[in-house]
């Protein structure tokens, strides 16, 4: 498994860490939305499932600890998806439509898990970056 | 009984963070413990509940807790003078404070993060360098300051190497201290 590094990629990070990071990197991903979408007759739902897309920052960061990510672009997005959250169901609520059409309930549960997710996971993902890399002077520091 | 044995582990894991010496194992045990904790709410049918511990308490929470002890780390640097001169007088510390071997030192510290702090104390080198207060002991003698330390740690190995790669451009000699008497 001898690819190209860049000359960006921290060195002497432990490879045992970068490869088993790398594999499981997918499937945190995939485990994460499958937990947002199945929400409303799984367990978990917009915040657990949030919460693990949090995790792939943590895990980004700890194999590759470089502060090259635009905090101040995913805060804006989270705070969009914050509105949203307010103002779906506020519509939902107001128009009725739920109460007309059942059939929609399934899609404004799952919608609503989506939102909750990208902002919980938004959010926490910014609160972490923002912590750990909060005063850095150097670019690359490790734990 | 899956039940008990949890629960015991979880209190032995928390008796061990608090009690642990070292404050970054104190962290992995605080990481088994919710960890645990997520394995309990899974037994008490909370599966969302597990989930969202699993993530937050041992991974989320504890990236944060490294994060922190990363630069929770206070040196002390003492400046002890020498002969006659009245080594608390404001005319000596602000002589020392505007050195540039002191404003060395600071930058170095400033780079890695760490904190530091700077203290002036009417002791002789001897007894500065062998109190375990001090991580690094500066004395300014005829010609110019020189740091001692008995600290073996990487960063004080850092500072050294800097001070020697620099050479003379360095105003800070840096010497290992070695009790007298020894050798």
């Amino acid at each position: 498994m001898s690819g190209p590094v860049s000359d960006t990629m921290p060195t002497d990070e432990s490879i045992v860490l970068q490869m088993v990071v790398g594999l499981l990197y997918p499937f945190m991903l995939l485990f994460g939305f499958y937990v947002i979408l199945n929400g409303h007759y799984t367990p978990g739902g917009g915040f657990q499932g949030g919460s693990v897309l949090a995790s792939l920052f943590v895990a980004r960061y700890v194999v590759y600890p470089v502060d090259d990510t635009d905090t101040e672009t995913l805060h804006s997005i989270q705070r969009v998806f914050l509105a949203l959250i307010v103002i779906a169901p506020s519509a939902v609520l107001f128009t009725g439509v739920i109460a007309r059409n059942p059939e929609f309930r399934s899609l404004y549960l799952t919608t609503m898990d989506v939102l909750i997710g990208v902002q919980v996971g938004f959010g926490l993902g910014v609160a972490v970056l923002r912590f750990a890399f909060f005063q850095g002077v150097g670019k690359t520091w490790h734990l | 009984m899956v039940e008990i044995g949890t629960i015991l582990m979880m209190g032995v894991f928390a008796a061990l963070a608090i009690h642990s010496k070292v404050l970054r194992l104190s962290i992995v045990y605080l990481a088994v413990f919710s960890l645990l904790g997520a394995f309990l709410y899974l037994l008490y049918a909370a599966p969302e509940l597990a989930i969202a511990e699993a993530v937050i308490g041992s991974g989320l929470v504890t990236l944060l807790y490294l994060a922190a002890l990363k630069r929770s780390r206070v040196y002390t640097v003492a400046v002890v003078g020498t002969g006659d001169r009245d080594r608390l007088a404001d005319a000596y510390i602000s002589h020392v404070e505007r050195a540039k071997a002191l404003r060395e030192i600071r930058d170095f510290f400033v780079l890695r993060e760490f904190e530091l702090q700077v203290v002036f104390v009417p002791v002789s080198l001897d007894q500065a360098v062998l109190d375990p207060a001090y991580d690094l002991v500066v004395v300014e003698d005829d010609e110019g300051f020189s740091a001692y330390t008995e600290d073996e740690s990487y960063v004080m190995l850092e500072l050294e190497m800097m001070l020697r790669m620099r050479g003379e451009a360095s105003m800070l000699r840096f010497g290992r201290y070695v009790a007298e008497g020894s050798e």
